[in-house]
């Protein structure tokens, strides 16, 4: 393997190209496919493998933001972005953001933050993660089974809306707001605005780039359908890549070259992820997703496991789970892309 | 349009960057801080484009920042037109879908 070795200037360091390419592909995947950075996988990654930590972090947001470029463009073809609610997810994200960021450096002065985010960030997970999966088995199959007196399915069948969204746009406080692209006819402005603060807030509080948040936000709480909240998350992702691209190579902690490898893999697995938003229905986007955070829930409690009692196993093996998911779910993107591609080529050979 | 949007995008990132240059520049001023923007890296043993690179990193790193967003922007784009044509061969295309879940 040391053939494929090359050395990284910046960083001083030699680091395998097949790894990177690897690394790259996996979170292009989950990152076309969910509508997220996939910084949660990355960094990590490129820290065990003997990247410094603040390295690790800068490259990562370059390939964010360079995989992304690729994948908005996809979802833009597939009419999967709302980009008004992109653009006021960003503006009003950006507050969260630093009262988030302003809360941790206060409680930094009292003491040791970093179990308390820790402990957040696993309670977040598996709560939403939780939600996801409970909604996905119990909420909408009862609704999917549910007909009316036509015989004809419900209307949430249709667009999957959750009872929490269709509470929050019957609040009625002006100014109203519309996003024809969402098929959102009206929705309280401050609504819109008090859910992106609450996002843009656990992003600062927890230190991650907030795809992750976003998505889920978009469904549950304003009601988009799931490829919409896909893409529209990628324009937050989008964004902050090429803010923590910059910012970060500004202070020098930018691989460039590892960044431009990395990338090869990334956009090609950008563009398989988003191609796959084709053929995968929105639910199952959303089973794959929250299988995913509960997996990535598991891997934060076992590195909390490791930081209280300090046994090295319990770390390695966080590493392990969070790798092994992402690897089984870019395997599983990629199968379910070939199958209903197949299914579809050989459809349309029979219609002809 | 799509492509006029994410330059919109990039023209507006590119002056909040700016402009949060500026003031984390200007907080430096008393100099109280040698921050990791002064380190240099060794150019020994170094060559042909990784010297470059790192010439730049070492002399100019406002440059070196452009640099490395002008590269992830370009080879982006460039990878994801190159890998959407061979989606295309093998028949993935893909258009307008419909959003029912």
């Amino acid at each position: 393997m040391d053939l494929f070795n090359i050395s990284l200037p910046v960083a001083g360091i030699e680091f395998n190209v097949l790894l990177l390419i690897l690394i790259g592909f996996c979170v292009g995947v989950l990152g076309g496919f969910f509508g997220v950075g996939g910084g949660w996988i990355v960094t990590p990654a490129l820290n065990i493998f003997g990247f410094h930590m603040a390295f690790a972090i800068g490259t990562d947001l370059s390939n964010i933001f360079g995989q992304t470029i690729g994948a908005v463009k996809k979802h833009q073809k597939m009419g999967n972005i709302d980009w008004k609610l992109g653009i006021i997810s960003i503006l009003t994200s950006v507050i969260g953001l630093e009262i988030g960021s302003e809360v941790i450096i206060a409680m930094e002065k009292a003491g040791d933050v970093g179990v308390i985010v820790r402990w957040c960030y696993m309670l977040l997970l598996a709560c939403l993660g939780a939600y996801m999966l409970y909604d996905y088995f119990v909420i909408q199959s009862r609704q999917l089974n549910e007909t009316d007196l036509d015989g004809n399915n419900s209307e949430n069948k249709k667009n999957g809306r959750t009872k929490i969204s269709e509470k929050l746009h019957r609040i009625n406080i002006p100014p109203m707001i519309s996003f024809p692209a969402s098929g959102i006819d009206s929705v309280s402005v401050w609504i819109i605005f008090l859910i992106f603060l609450i996002t843009g807030f656990l992003s600062g509080f927890l230190g991650v780039g907030g795809g992750f948040i976003i998505m889920p936000a978009l469904i549950y709480l304003i009601g988009l359908p799931t490829t919409v909240a896909v893409g529209t998350s990628l324009i937050t992702v989008l964004f902050s890549g090429a803010y923590g691209c910059f910012t970060y190579a500004l202070k020098g902690r930018v691989e460039l070259v590892a960044a431009f490898i990395m990338l090869l893999g990334a956009s090609i697995g950008a563009q398989i992820g988003s191609t796959a938003v084709k053929y995968v229905k929105g639910y199952g986007i959303r089973l794959l997703f929250a299988i995913m955070i509960i997996f990535a829930g598991c891997s934060v409690g076992f590195e909390q496991i490791y930081k209280i009692f300090q046994i090295k196993f319990y770390q390695t093996f966080a590493e392990i789970v969070l790798m092994g998911t992402a690897i089984f779910m870019t395997f599983m993107i990629i199968a379910r892309l070939l199958l209903e591609s197949r299914k579809e080529k050989t459809l349309k050979n029979k219609s002809e | 349009m799509s492509m006029k949007k994410i330059i919109t995008l990039c023209l507006l990132f590119f002056v909040l960057s700016i402009a949060y240059n500026n003031s984390f520049a200007s907080s430096e001023v008393g100099g109280k801080q040698e921050t990791s923007l002064n380190e240099k890296v060794g150019t020994k043993n170094l060559s042909g484009v990784n010297l470059w690179i790192v010439e730049l990193y070492n002399n100019d790193r406002f440059m070196y920042a452009v640099v490395v967003v002008l590269v992830m922007a370009a080879l982006g784009s460039i990878m994801a037109f190159g890998t959407d044509l061979v989606l295309k061969h093998f028949g993935i295309n893909v258009s307008r879908i419909s959003h029912s879940e």
